[in-house]
């Protein structure tokens, strides 16, 4: 739709028809923003275009290969489908086209795999994989529903009723418990009681990133319900990409801004820099460390909250009513930085490429499941900056980072630690 | 005739499996259009092709294979770096192979001798911080940060900042060039060995092939490496600052400074860059238009027009802003000197300093370029001209009045007459006239502008750097020179007889005029019959 | 009609000579490059005549060398294979000095002495290489890009657009000269690129082989307001060099050069050849001259700025260098190199380089500042060998563009009239050409037969050269035997 009416809904391609033909490949989606360029390493931030390096893996690749779907121009093939799927949806290209311009590269990308999923050609075989797992056993892993729950140990308080609803995820679930059982012994430390959802089920984040909105939109319904059939004022989560989902994606396929979802969305990060600043959490063991921290892209430039909007696009290309646009500029950077550097101790190193810059692990969104190669060569990429600014370690705020990152370390025999920053904060408790 | 297996085989063989793809997606996603540099316009949607095949190779002896078996199987092809200065570095004809230089990213700098050694995958902001990092820094064209180095040094470079560093071909030194039939020719000092910081041709000077002013798009060859002058700077960091969209170099107050001033009126711009030059300070010195500042303000399109709509023709005729770099090149007493001067000067003609932003998003490394498309969608400069202030002035102004016969589709501008300013200590002015135009509604009159700018300096004597391959040659050629067009091609097909390399560039405009009908009636001069 | 007639009626008969004594005048110059005579010499005054001749060429395939100025010292002009001899020392107006835009158009016959005094007069001047002869051609010596003593313009390149017929016999103006009715048009000239080709890069260095240049567009300064000439005694010249990098990085100075001892008393003997020999005793190695200047605006403060960014430069890594404005024993030195270097060489005095044997051959090419002391090692060797006096070799070092790369230059002084000097010289300079080259030496201007040396290592290069050259002159009537053509 070039002119006339239009939405930000990402169940009809066409809404993006004026997103994909105004694209000037101008590679501002590719490149690490020019005022940040550090030279001629670590100048890129989008892991797709890097690693395949042909256009079409790039977002000035995708708009015209989009553009040619939409017209009818373009027949699926087992390379459109790597060329949409090749691509953990990480933000850089929308961030860094918006430093210029207006345009919607995220939420063409997204629509795109909708309109795949819809035409029966997408998602990944793997993908299907994960999503009949989720379906049958709402998780994505497939393990037993009933051990959804087994993370918890006696010596963690969980509230029956509380404000604050601890929504923990399927990684920290069943495959990263450490993460949950930090977060929640955080919460007691801090004198903040929580409760537990009754029945948790996966957040749909790789449903609705591959573009299963139908599925995905099913559960967000029945999870947003849940919460607020709890009376939570505060929905909590420790996984970036869980957060991302509650807060911008569950309103935008409810149709609903995130300010009307009934209750705030928070990040273990946003709350213990709170906690920290208010007294309530107090560092008292130093931790002797060289750190860096990896800005996961959900908690960071995906993170702005979600306002629906519906209007026309006339002269000059201007929309109206006026819309505020999401450029990352509001991401939760600071806090997870305060909280690393009050603890005594850690030094805190940043990485080459940070905040709306960063590199993306390469894991999430659906991109490990179907391209395992490329998640462990994007966290190779990451693995080496960190190396390269002598961090010891790397802080993620997202288990699938902390995961693919562990992994790829492991594989390669490096000896970098890989953290959760909620087992640091723990730690230093 | 499609791309042959035999010779897809022994491409392949060139580069690895991985690099080399036929697939239409992959194609597709070099598609030039329909948004871009002059792209959504006629020339773009007559003129340019889906490539039939791309390639990457990664070193200059790939690239030669490459031309050798393009010459061997008679494939067109076209050399692109970043594909960013729109539908002239694309394909034109079906088939094509499209050689993608963005693996060519070596780098080597030697701040000693003040040069940087660059592939053609090497990009601008790049160079520039590698620069800066060792006190140094080069010009980032006004193609922005995202240009290759090296296709905008052999097309363009230049910026407020060639007020003092002037033009880009003394900055051009040794350079590796791949000619259309594959032999490799090097030039300055790389023509005799490995050291590349020589640029002067031994005897005369082959760089003479490069570029022509503006560039030939890659029609007489490919450059693969070339090594790039820096120039001195000064030591403090300019610190980036911000967080997206609001991102920018902090500016060391001591040492690099701007400094707007409203002036009184034209002449009186005018007048403050020639004394500046005369008085030999500064680091640039550019009058600014308004619709720049404007955009600078704006969150967003809307807020734009918002801002735009408020001009009018006696709030532009009335508005003369002039921007002056000062850079502290050796001291801080240096700038302090040169910032006394400049006061002196601007009172003298009764100008006024305004409050300035210590900061710098623009030029230094140019991160703002992307910004012209935010207004309309469409924006081409219908030309941008090297000559003196006193051709730049006059020349903007009547680039302003033609243009109103055109306006719609171009965006309105209430007759602002273009951006000029002082290049080479005065020695040169610049003048770049750009237009802006809604992709979406009818664009030919955008196309018929472009064509009639061109008669228009013909008829009014201006310089143009809209020559060679950007404007119909048979039009343009009989006016310069005279007849610079048939030593163009004379040297095209010495070096280049099967139109191998990038066609039907130089005579792409001229094809462009022939194909499409709403630009036939525009055709007034006398041309051969072409080929389809 | 027969080719003499023909040219008689071009260029009117009192402009064509065919005497052998004037032909065998223009067969030799002040180089070692062997003696060549020309059939006809004509001297034209207007492009139309040049135009002519060139087309007369053609039709009967002979060669055409074009001369610009009465001296030459590179045996560029000396006609190979004969043909006419196109002298167009007659075109020599200055057509306009452009105050504005800073600019001069000159005829190619306008010496650097016309010049010059025309500019002063209107506070102007050229960039100038290090005292050129007073009766070159301004232009051509740009054209053949001899280094300008001058450090500071970052954008360099005094040569803006030109007039140039081509081999072929077209007239045909290069950059933004090109526009049609030029000078009659807002263009004025200032852009030397283009159109379509960068035609000017083809006519640079090309002595005389690519067409024929008969007016330029070129850049000039203004005369500063002030100016404070500084010397320095040099021992070691790789510390010195060090500090230029220095210096010239932050664009300290006008002009700025190194000389040695021979070359500097050469150039400022006043007695000859009394003060030559004093001076060349009591002058240091090499000496440091470095000229400070400031434009009209507050000149005392920029000199002020300037010399504290000196000092402290000095003070904080160079504590060695000792500038001083003068020279012990020869008063008024800041003057006369004053004049030394924004002047040319005084028409009533011997040419500085005949000043001390009558004859000097130059050895002169591009190289990194680093590299000056290897290559005098180097000289100095062959000069042994051949039993040449090592305190009698000129040497001037002359950097560029902020000393990231310098001009050195050897004088080989001699006796012209001495056959056994000449037949050393030449075989010296055969032997140091070759020695300089394949250590790294870049001869960027290959008179004589440096160009054999150039172009054997350099094949590539000059393939393509020839395949251009056969586009503009397909006859090769342009002065042929020179370069590689």
């Amino acid at each position: 739709m070039l002119k006339g009416k239009l939405s930000l809904d990402v169940t009809n391609l066409d809404n993006f028809e004026y997103d994909m033909s105004k694209c000037i490949k101008c590679k501002g989606c590719y490149w690490v923003d020019h005022i940040y360029m550090p030279g001629v390493t670590f100048s890129t931030r989008c892991p797709s275009a890097t690693r395949y390096m042909f256009d079409s893996y790039g977002a000035y690749g995708k708009m015209r290969i989009g553009l040619a779907m939409l017209e009818g121009r373009m027949e699926y093939s087992d390379e459109l489908l790597k060329t949409l799927y090749a691509c953990p949806l990480c933000g850089a290209c929308d961030v860094g086209c918006k430093r210029n311009l207006d345009l919607e590269i995220e939420l063409t990308l997204e629509a795109l795999r909708i309109k795949a999923v819809k035409d029966g050609k997408g998602p990944m075989p793997a993908h299907k994989k994960v999503a009949k797992k989720i379906d049958e056993k709402h998780n994505r892993f497939g393990s037993p529903h009933e051990n959804r729950k087994k993370w918890l140990t006696k010596d963690i308080k969980v509230a029956a009723k509380a404000d604050v609803l601890y929504f923990v995820g399927c990684s920290a679930a069943y495959t990263s418990p450490e993460i949950a059982r930090a977060t929640a012994k955080i919460l007691n430390a801090a004198g903040t009681s929580f409760m537990l959802m009754p029945d948790e089920w996966c957040c749909g984040n790789i449903l609705y990133s591959v573009g299963m909105i139908d599925e995905a939109k099913k559960l967000a319904k029945r999870n947003v319900e849940a919460v607020r059939k709890t009376g939570a004022k505060t929905l909590l989560v420790s996984c970036a990409e869980g957060y991302r989902m509650w807060k911008v994606d569950y309103p935008k396929m409810l149709g609903i801004s995130t300010s009307e979802l009934g209750f705030e969305v928070v990040h273990l990060t946003e709350m213990a820099a709170e906690l920290i600043k208010k007294g309530a959490l107090k560092f008292a063991k130093p931790l002797d460390m060289r750190l860096t921290y990896h800005d996961s892209c959900s908690l960071s430039r995906l993170s702005e909250p979600w306002t629906p909007w519906n209007g026309e696009r006339g002269e000059w290309g201007m929309v109206s009513p006026g819309l505020e646009r999401r450029r990352g500029t509001n991401g939760v950077y600071q806090a997870p930085r305060d909280i690393l550097e009050a603890i005594p101790g850690l030094e805190l190193v940043e990485m080459i490429r940070m905040r709306e810059n960063a590199f993306c692990c390469g894991a999430g969104r659906g991109t490990q499941e179907a391209f395992p190669d490329f998640a462990a060569w994007a966290a190779e990429q990451r693995l080496f900056e960190a190396k390269e600014v002598g961090a010891e370690g790397i802080v993620a705020t997202c288990p699938m980072c902390k995961d693919n990152f562990a992994r790829v370390a492991r594989q390669n025999g490096e000896d970098l630690k890989i953290y959760d920053i909620s087992e640091l904060i723990l730690a230093a408790l | 005739m499609a791309i042959s297996k035999e010779a897809y085989r022994v491409l392949e063989a060139i580069v690895g499996e991985d690099y080399i793809s036929s697939d239409p997606v992959v194609c597709e996603g070099y598609r030039s259009g329909p948004a871009g540099y002059e792209a959504g316009l006629g020339y773009e949607r007559v003129m340019t092709k889906v490539p039939g095949c791309v390639i990457m190779p990664l070193t200059t002896e790939e690239v030669q294979k490459i031309v050798k078996v393009c010459n061997r199987y008679k494939i067109p092809y076209v050399p692109y770096s970043t594909g960013w200065y729109g539908p002239r570095s694309h394909c034109h004809v079906e088939d094509e192979l499209l050689i993608d230089l963005k693996r060519m990213d070596d780098f080597e700098i030697d701040e000693k001798h003040l040069y940087a050694l660059v592939g053609s995958g090497v990009i601008y902001s790049q160079l520039q911080e590698e620069a800066m990092r060792r006190g140094c820094y080069i010009i980032v064209g006004g193609g922005g940060s995202q240009c290759s180095a090296i296709a905008n040094m052999l097309g363009d470079g230049w910026s407020p900042l060639s007020y003092r560093i002037g033009l880009p071909h003394r900055r051009i030194l040794g350079t590796e060039l791949v000619l259309p039939d594959g032999e490799l020719v090097k030039l300055g000092s790389l023509a005799v060995g490995d050291d590349p910081f020589w640029g002067d041709g031994f005897g005369p000077d082959l760089r003479g092939l490069l570029r022509g002013f503006t560039g030939l798009r890659g029609c007489l060859g490919i450059v693969t490496r070339m090594a790039i002058k820096l120039l001195p700077f000064q030591p403090e960091k300019l610190e980036p600052t911000g967080i997206s969209p609001n991102t920018t170099l902090q500016l060391p107050p001591k040492r690099v400074k701007w400094i707007n001033f409203t002036m009184p009126s034209k002449e009186a711009m005018k007048k403050a860059m020639f004394e500046m030059a005369r008085a030999e300070i500064g680091a640039g010195a550019t009058k600014v238009p308004i619709f720049w500042r404007a955009i600078a303000k704006a969150r967003c399109k809307e807020e734009y027009w918002d801002i735009w709509s408020k001009e009018n023709e006696e709030t532009i005729s009335s508005f003369h802003l002039l921007r002056v770099l000062l850079v502290g090149f050796g001291s801080e007493e240096q700038l302090e000197y040169e910032e006394r001067v400049l006061n002196d000067i601007i009172t003298e003609l009764g100008g006024e300093a305004r409050r300035t932003r210590p900061t710098d998003e623009s030029w230094f490394k140019n991160a703002d370029s992307a910004g012209m498309w935010l207004m309309c969608g469409g924006y081409v400069s219908v030309d941008y001209v090297i000559e003196t202030l006193e051709h730049a002035i006059p020349h903007g102004e009547n680039y302003a009045k033609l243009k109103r016969k055109f306006t719609p589709p171009l965006m309105p501008d209430y007759g602002d007459p273009g951006w000029f300013q002082s290049f080479e200590l005065g020695h040169q002015g610049y003048s770049e006239f750009l237009v802006y135009w809604d992709p979406d509604v009818n664009t030919d009159g955008v196309d018929h502008f472009y064509l009639e700018t061109s008669k228009e300096n013909i008829r009014k004597r201006f310089y143009t750097s809209l020559l060679g391959p950007h404007q119909p040659l048979y039009l343009t050629g009989p006016a310069y020179g005279p007849n610079y067009h048939k030593w163009l091609l004379k040297i095209k097909d010495e070096f280049d007889p099967s139109f191998l390399s990038h066609p039907p560039v130089p005579l792409a405009h001229d094809h462009f005029v022939e194909r499409a009908e709403w630009m036939r009636p525009m055709k007034d001069w006398e041309s051969p019959k072409f080929a389809p | 009609m027969t080719v003499k007639t023909e040219l008689s009626k071009i260029v009117k008969p009192e402009n064509f000579f065919d005497d052998p004594e004037v032909l065998n005048s223009y067969s030799r110059d002040f180089s070692l490059v062997p003696p060549g005579v020309p059939n006809y010499i004509v001297k034209p005054k207007t492009v139309e005549e040049v135009q002519k001749v060139i087309q007369l060429a053609n039709k009967n395939l002979l060669p055409v060398v074009p001369v610009s100025s009465s001296v030459h010292f590179h045996g560029a002009a000396i006609p190979k294979q004969g043909g006419i001899i196109v002298d167009l020392t007659r075109m020599n107006r200055i057509l306009e000095i452009d105050e504005f835009n800073r600019r001069v158009r000159l005829e190619v016959g306008v010496t650097w002495e016309h010049a010059t005094k025309a500019l002063v007069k209107k506070g102007f001047r050229l960039m100038m290489p290090l005292a050129p002869h007073p009766m070159r051609s301004v232009v051509i010596d740009h054209l053949e890009r001899e280094v300008i003593t001058n450090t500071v313009y970052d954008y360099g390149e005094p040569l803006q657009s030109m007039e140039v017929v081509w081999p072929t016999g077209e007239i045909f103006r290069t950059g933004s000269a090109s526009v049609a009715g030029y000078p009659d048009s807002p263009s004025k000239g200032a852009n030397p690129s283009g159109p379509g080709l960068d035609f000017y890069r083809f006519l640079q260095g090309a002595q005389g082989t690519m067409g024929i240049v008969t007016w330029a567009n070129l850049k000039i300064e203004y005369l500063p307001a002030m100016d404070r000439v500084l010397l320095a005694p040099v021992d070691d010249l790789g510390y010195t060099i060090d500090f230029l990098h220095r210096i010239l990085k932050v664009r300290i100075g006008q002009e700025c050069l190194l000389l040695n001892n021979t070359d500097m008393a050469a150039l400022v003997a006043q007695k000859w050849p009394d003060d030559f020999e004093n001076l060349r005793a009591s002058l240091p190695p090499w000496s440091l001259i470095l000229i400070l200047s400031s434009m009209a605006r507050h000149p005392e403060e920029k000199l002020k700025y300037e010399q504290n960014m000196l000092d402290e430069i000095i003070r904080n890594g160079f504590s060695e260098v000792r500038l001083v404005d003068n020279l012990p024993g020869f008063p008024s030195i800041g003057k006369k190199l004053l004049v030394l270097l924004r002047q040319p060489w005084p028409k009533d005095k011997p040419y500085w380089k005949h000043r001390y044997q009558g004859g000097c051959q130059s050895i002169f090419f591009i190289t990194r500042p680093a590299m000056a002391p290897q290559f005098i090692e180097l000289m100095e060797a062959v000069a042994a060998q051949y039993g040449y006096p090592v305190d009698d070799i000129g040497s001037y070092i002359q950097p560029i563009e902020h000393n990231r790369a310098c001009q050195m230059q050897f004088d080989i002084f001699y006796d012209p009239t001495s056959e056994f000097d000449i037949e050393m010289v030449r075989s010296l300079y055969h032997d140091a050409i070759s020695i300089l080259a394949s250590e790294g030496a870049l001869f960027t201007r290959p008179y004589g037969e440096l160009a054999d040396l150039v172009y054997e290592s350099a094949t590539g290069y000059a393939t393509a050269l020839r395949r251009v050259k056969k586009v503009f002159d397909p006859n090769n009537i342009m002065n042929p035997g020179t370069l590689c053509f």
